[in-house]
C-alpha cells in the first residue's frame, strides 16, 4: 500500500516547476477517456456511501444473519447473493463502501495535516530543524508502510479508530516528503521575497503563499494515497486487525467468505471487486491529474 | 568503492537503532499483562509478580529497552509467550521461507517488467502501449489477498493444477510467487515505460542516433543503462511493499514465513515475537536499500567518481 | 550534378499535437556548396532546428512529420531513404552537434567510448582500432587522449562541447550540422570552441550548416546567410550582400539589437513584440505585427520572393513596386 516510488514521482513532478491553472488542468483532464472513467466510478462509491440507508436497510439486510437463506448464488432478489450468515452481500458492500471511503479519508486527512505540518515547517525553515525531522521520518520509512500499519494496530487494538490511526500515522512520512519538496521549490523565488518584503509573517507566508502554489502535486499524491489507504484498510481487515464482523468491510468480507471459495466463489468475488474498482477509480484519476499538471511527461 | 560501502552501512545503523526504538515503544503500548499471559488463569498473584520481576516488566521502559537491545546484538531477541521457544530460532527457521517468496517474485517482477515497460515506451500509444498500460494499472489497483483467492479457484480448485496453500517443494512456490509479484510488476513497468521515455527524449540519445548507431542499439545500450537507474531505486522501493504483501499473501497460502508467524503472533499477544518479526522485517528492508545502492553505483559512474 | 552539397526544396515540417498543428516548418529552401559554411539565424522558435533535425531526418515522430518538400544530400533524396540507409549516412557523410553540450553525452559511458563507437559503426574497424583513433580524435579538439577513459560529469562544459565535436568530426563527415553550438558556453570558451570549429572544417574541407541567433558568429564564420522567420527564410545571400545591403525589415531589427560598441551614443533598437503563435500563423506576411513598415498588402497576402542579383532574395512586400526601396535604418 505504500509507495515511495510515489514520493518520488511527486517529488520530480514539483521539480518540473510547470505550475497550470485550475481551468486549464481540467480541460487538459476532461480529454483523458480513463481519468474520466475513474471519477464516474469514485462519484457511483460516493453516491452510494451517501445514501447507503436508501439503498439497503443496514440492520435487517446488511447485519442480521438469516440461516435460512445462507450461500444463496446471484438472483433477482440478492443481487451479489448471500453470505454464509444469509446476509445480502449487495447490501454489505453498499454499507462497506462507507467505510472504506470514510477512514481511507480521515487517515489521509491524518497523514496530510501532520505529515504537511512536519514537512512544511522542514522546508520552510531548513537547517537543522529539517535535518531532525528528516532523519525521524527516515526511521518511519525504513519500515515497510502496511507492516508500520500492522505494528500500530496490533498494539493499540483492532477498531475502526486505532485503524485510521495506524493508516494515517504511517502515512506521515510520505506526505512530509512531498510537502517539503513543494515548499522548497517555491520558497525562494520572488513572489515568496515579495511578501517578506511588505512583513508578512512566517505563518502568513507559507499559508498563503507557499502551501497554495505548491497544492497541485500534493492533490495528486493524496488521491493516489486515498487509493492506498482504501487497500491497506481491507488488507488489515483481511487478517483480523482491521474493521471487525459484523460490521461490513470490503477486506473482512473476503477473510470470511475465504472458507467458502470451493463452492461459492461469488462470496469473494464481489467484494474483491468493489476494492479493485475504488482503487482503480482513485488510481485513474491521480495519473490523470498528473499528466494533467505536466502534459509533458504522458 | 569501498569506502561508499562502508558509508552506506555506516548510515544504516542511526537509521536501525531507530526503527528498534521505535517499534519497542509502539509494542510496549499493547495493554495486558505479559506475565499473567505465560502462567495462565490458575495463577495466583504472588507468582505473577515474581515472573514480572524476573522478567524485568517492573523496569521502565527505557530501561527495558536497553536490555533488550543488549540481547539483540548477541542474537537474543528473547522468548515466545506462546511456545516459550526463543525469537531468533523461530525466526531462523522461517526466514528461507520469506526469502525465498519475497526474492522470486521480485525476480519474476523484474524479468517480466522490465522488457514490457521498455517496448510501451519505444512505442508509446500504441494498442500494445495503451493495452499494457491499463493491465499495469489494474494490476497495481488489486489486492494481492484477492488475486491470491482468485489464482486458488482458477489453477487450484477448478484445475488442479498447483497446492493451493503450504509449502511442499517447488510447485507450491508459484502460486504465491505470481500473486505478490503482481502489484510490484505493475509498477515497475510503469517506472520504466516512464524513465525510459523521458530518456530516450534526451539529446544524447539523438546525439548517438546522429553517429548512425541503428535504432535497437540506441535503445539497448544508450537508453536502457540510465533508464534503469531510477527503475532500481522502484525496485528497491517495490521490495518494501513485497515485505508487506508477504504477510498478506503467505497467510493466504498458509505459507510458513515470517509474515504468517507475525499474524499469528499479533493473534496470540505473543509480543517478542511480533517485535522480533518487525525488527527482521526492517533490517531486510534497510539490507535490501543498501544493495541497491550499491548497485546503483555500478550503474551510474557520477556516484562511483565521488568516492574514488 | 552541380557542387550543391546540400539542396532543401519546399520543405514543409509540422508537429501534430493535442492542442493543434505547429507549422514550425513552411517551405525553406537553402543550400549548401561544398566546403562552404551557410549560417541559419532566426530567434528561438523560427524553425531552425527543426530544419537541422529533418535533414538528419531525426524529427520527433510522432508529433513532428515532414509533410513535404526535398532534401538532397549529394544528389540523393534522404526523404525517402530507408532507416537502415539513413545509418550509415548519419554521422558519416552528415554529422550534427547539438546545442547544450551538458546533455548531449551519454552520462554513463566514457567519453572515448562515445567516439569510438561512430568509428567502429562506419568504418568497420576493431575496438582497439577505434579506441586508438578516438585517442587521436581527442587530441585534434585539444583534449589529452589519456582522459578517453572518463566519463562525461568530469568535463567542464567547453571540454565536453569539444567532445561532442570530436564525435561529429570522428568520421570526416562532408556536411557539419552545428546547432548553435556556443550558445550554452561562457564567452571565453565560445571564442575557442568557434576557433577549433573553424580550423576543423578547413582541415576537414566540411560543409556546415551553422545555425545561430548571434550575428558576430555569423560574420566570424560563414561564407553565406539565411534569416529564417516563422519557419520561413525571409532573406538569404552571401555574407556581404545580406551584412552590407539588408533588405528584410527583419535582419535590419536583427542587426539594431546589437550594441554598437564604437557609437555609445546609439540606442539599441530591439524588435518590438513576439514571434507569432505558431500553432496560429497569420495569413500574410508574419512579420506583420512587428514590423515598422508594415502596409495594408501585407495583412492580407504572402510576400512575394524578389531577387537582387544571382544569390540574393528577400521575401517581403516593400520591394515589390519599387525594386530600391531603402530600410531607413530603424531610425524615425
Amino acid at each position: 500500500m505504500s509507495n515511495k516510488s510515489e514520493v518520488i514521482a511527486t517529488e520530480n513532478l514539483i521539480k518540473t516547476k510547470k505550475r497550470s491553472q485550475g481551468a486549464d488542468v481540467w480541460r487538459r483532464l476532461k480529454k483523458s477517456p480513463t481519468a474520466m472513467i475513474g471519477l464516474g466510478i469514485i462519484i457511483l462509491f460516493l453516491f452510494m456511501a451517501v445514501f447507503a440507508p436508501m439503498i439497503a436497510d443496514y440492520d435487517d439486510e446488511a447485519i442480521k444473519m438469516n440461516i435460512k437463506e445462507r450461500l444463496q448464488p446471484p438472483s433477482s432478489t440478492h443481487v451479489f447473493g448471500t453470505d454464509e450468515f444469509g446476509r445480502d452481500i449487495f447490501a454489505r458492500i453498499v454499507w462497506g463502501t462507507r467505510i472504506s471511503l470514510f477512514v481511507g479519508l480521515i487517515s489521509v486527512s491524518i497523514a496530510l495535516s501532520i505529515g504537511g505540518f512536519l514537512g512544511a515547517i522542514a522546508g520552510y525553515y531548513g537547517g537543522r530543524l529539517d535535518n531532525a525531522i528528516m532523519r525521524v521520518l527516515d526511521v518511519l520509512l525504513a519500515i515497510p508502510t502496511i507492516l508500520l500499519a500492522i505494528t500500530i494496530v496490533a498494539a493499540l487494538g483492532a477498531s475502526v479508530l486505532n485503524l485510521m490511526i495506524a493508516v494515517g500515522v504511517s502515512n506521515i512520512p510520505g506526505f512530509a516528503r512531498v510537502v517539503r519538496a513543494a515548499v522548497l521549490s517555491v520558497k525562494d523565488e520572488e513572489f515568496i521575497e515579495a511578501a517578506r518584503a511588505i512583513g508578512a509573517n512566517d505563518f502568513i507566508i507559507i499559508t498563503r503563499h507557499v502551501l497554495p502554489n505548491s497544492m497541485a502535486p500534493i492533490i495528486v499524491f493524496a488521491t493516489l494515497k486515498v487509493a492506498s489507504s482504501i487497500m491497506g484498510i481491507s488488507s488489515l481487515s483481511f487478517i483480523g486487525l482491521g474493521v471487525q464482523p459484523p460490521t461490513p468491510e470490503w477486506g473482512g468480507m473476503l477473510a470470511s467468505g475465504r472458507a467458502y471459495i470451493r463452492d461459492y466463489m461469488y462470496i469473494v468475488m464481489f467484494p474483491g471487486l468493489a476494492i479493485v474498482f475504488a482503487v482503480l477509480s482513485l488510481n485513474l484519476i491521480g495519473d490523470g491529474l498528473r499528466d494533467a499538471l505536466d502534459p509533458k511527461l504522458k | 568503492m569501498t569506502r561508499y560501502i562502508l558509508r552506506r552501512i555506516f548510515m544504516m545503523i542511526p537509521v536501525m537503532l531507530g526503527v528498534t526504538l521505535l517499534v519497542f515503544f509502539i509494542i510496549s503500548l499493547t495493554p495486558g499483562d505479559a506475565a499473567s499471559m505465560i502462567l495462565g488463569q490458575e495463577a495466583t498473584e504472588e507468582s505473577i509478580q515474581e515472573l514480572r520481576e524476573e522478567m524485568g516488566l517492573n523496569d521502565p521502559t527505557a530501561v527495558q529497552y536497553v536490555r533488550y537491545m543488549g540481547g539483540l546484538f548477541q542474537g537474543d531477541m528473547g522468548r515466545s509467550y506462546a511456545t516459550g521457544k526463543t525469537v531468533s530460532s523461530e525466526i531462523a527457521q522461517r526466514f528461507p521461507n520469506t526469502f525465498v517468496l519475497t526474492v522470486s517474485a521480485i525476480f519474476l517482477s523484474v524479468l517480466i517488467s522490465i522488457p514490457i515497460g521498455v517496448v510501451s515506451a519505444t512505442k508509446q500509444y500504441s494498442i500494445f502501449d495503451n493495452v499494457g498500460m491499463i493491465i499495469a494499472l489494474v494490476g497495481i489497483s488489486m489486492p494481492s489477498f484477492w488475486t491470491g483467492l482468485l489464482l486458488i479457484i482458477a489453477f487450484s480448485l477448478t484445475l488442479g493444477w498447483f497446492p493451493s496453500g503450504g509449502m511442499e517443494g517447488f510447485i507450491s512456490l508459484i502460486l504465491p510467487a505470481f500473486t505478490l509479484a503482481i502489484a510490484s510488476t505493475a509498477s515497475i513497468t510503469r517506472t520504466t515505460r516512464s524513465s525510459m521515455l523521458e530518456v530516450i527524449r534526451q539529446d544524447y540519445i539523438n546525439t548517438a542516433k546522429a553517429k548512425g548507431v541503428s535504432k535497437n542499439v540506441v535503445i539497448r545500450k544508450h537508453a536502457l543503462k540510465n533508464a534503469l537507474i531510477p527503475a532500481i531505486t522502484v525496485i528497491g522501493l517495490e521490495f518494501g511493499i513485497l515485505l508487506g504483501g508477504a504477510v498478506l499473501t503467505e497467510t493466504v497460502f498458509s505459507w510458513p514465513g515470517i509474515g504468517r508467524l507475525m499474524v499469528e503472533s499479533i493473534q496470540r499477544k505473543d509480543t517478542p515475537m511480533v517485535l522480533g518479526s518487525v525488527i527482521v522485517f526492517a533490517l531486510a528492508f534497510s539490507v535490501v536499500n543498501l544493495i541497491i545502492d550499491i548497485l546503483y553505483a555500478f550503474i551510474d559512474p557520477r556516484i562511483k567518481s565521488n568516492y574514488s | 550534378m552541380s557542387d550543391k552539397l546540400l539542396k532543401i526544396e519546399d520543405l514543409v515540417v509540422h508537429y501534430i499535437t493535442d492542442d493543434g498543428v505547429v507549422e514550425a516548418v513552411n517551405g525553406v529552401n537553402i543550400g549548401v556548396d561544398r566546403g562552404k559554411t551557410l549560417g541559419l539565424v532566426g530567434e528561438t522558435g523560427a524553425g531552425k532546428t527543426t530544419t537541422a533535425l529533418s535533414i538528419m531526418r531525426l524529427i520527433p515522430h510522432p508529433p513532428g512529420k515532414i509533410v513535404s518538400g526535398s532534401i538532397e544530400l549529394e544528389g540523393t533524396d534522404l526523404l525517402s531513404l530507408k532507416e537502415s540507409r539513413l545509418e550509415k549516412i548519419r554521422g558519416d557523410v552528415v554529422s550534427m552537434i547539438f546545442q547544450d553540450p551538458m546533455t548531449a553525452l551519454n552520462p554513463v559511458i566514457t567519453v572515448g567510448d562515445q567516439i569510438a563507437e561512430a568509428i567502429m559503426i562506419h568504418q568497420k574497424v576493431g575496438q582497439s582500432k577505434a579506441a586508438q583513433k578516438a585517442r587521436e580524435m581527442l587530441e585534434i579538439v585539444g583534449i589529452p587522449g589519456n582522459r578517453a577513459g572518463e566519463y562525461p560529469h568530469q568535463f567542464s562544459g567547453g571540454m565536453k562541447q569539444r567532445v561532442v565535436i570530436a564525435i561529429a568530426l570522428s568520421c570526416n563527415p562532408k556536411l557539419l550540422i552545428a546547432d548553435e553550438p556556443t550558445t550554452a558556453l561562457d564567452v571565453t570558451i565560445q571564442a575557442q570552441v568557434l576557433e577549433l570549429m573553424k580550423n576543423l572544417k578547413d582541415k576537414f574541407q566540411m560543409g556546415m550548416v551553422l545555425i545561430t541567433h548571434d550575428l558576430g558568429v555569423v560574420a566570424e564564420v560563414c561564407d553565406d546567410v539565411a534569416i529564417m522567420y516563422a519557419g520561413r527564410i525571409v532573406e538569404q545571400g552571401t555574407l556581404e550582400e545580406v551584412f552590407n545591403t539588408v533588405k528584410h525589415p527583419y535582419t535590419e531589427g536583427l542587426f539594431n539589437s546589437i550594441p554598437n560598441i564604437d557609437d555609445r551614443r546609439d540606442k539599441l533598437k530591439p524588435i518590438r513584440g513576439l514571434m507569432s503563435d505558431p500553432y496560429n500563423l497569420p495569413k500574410g506576411c508574419s512579420f506583420y505585427d512587428r514590423c515598422d513598415y508594415a502596409m495594408p498588402v501585407c495583412e492580407t497576402q504572402k510576400p512575394p520572393k524578389i531577387h537582387f542579383g544571382e544569390t540574393h532574395f528577400v521575401e517581403c512586400h516593400l520591394y515589390q513596386e519599387q525594386q530600391d526601396f531603402k530600410l531607413n535604418g530603424g531610425k524615425e
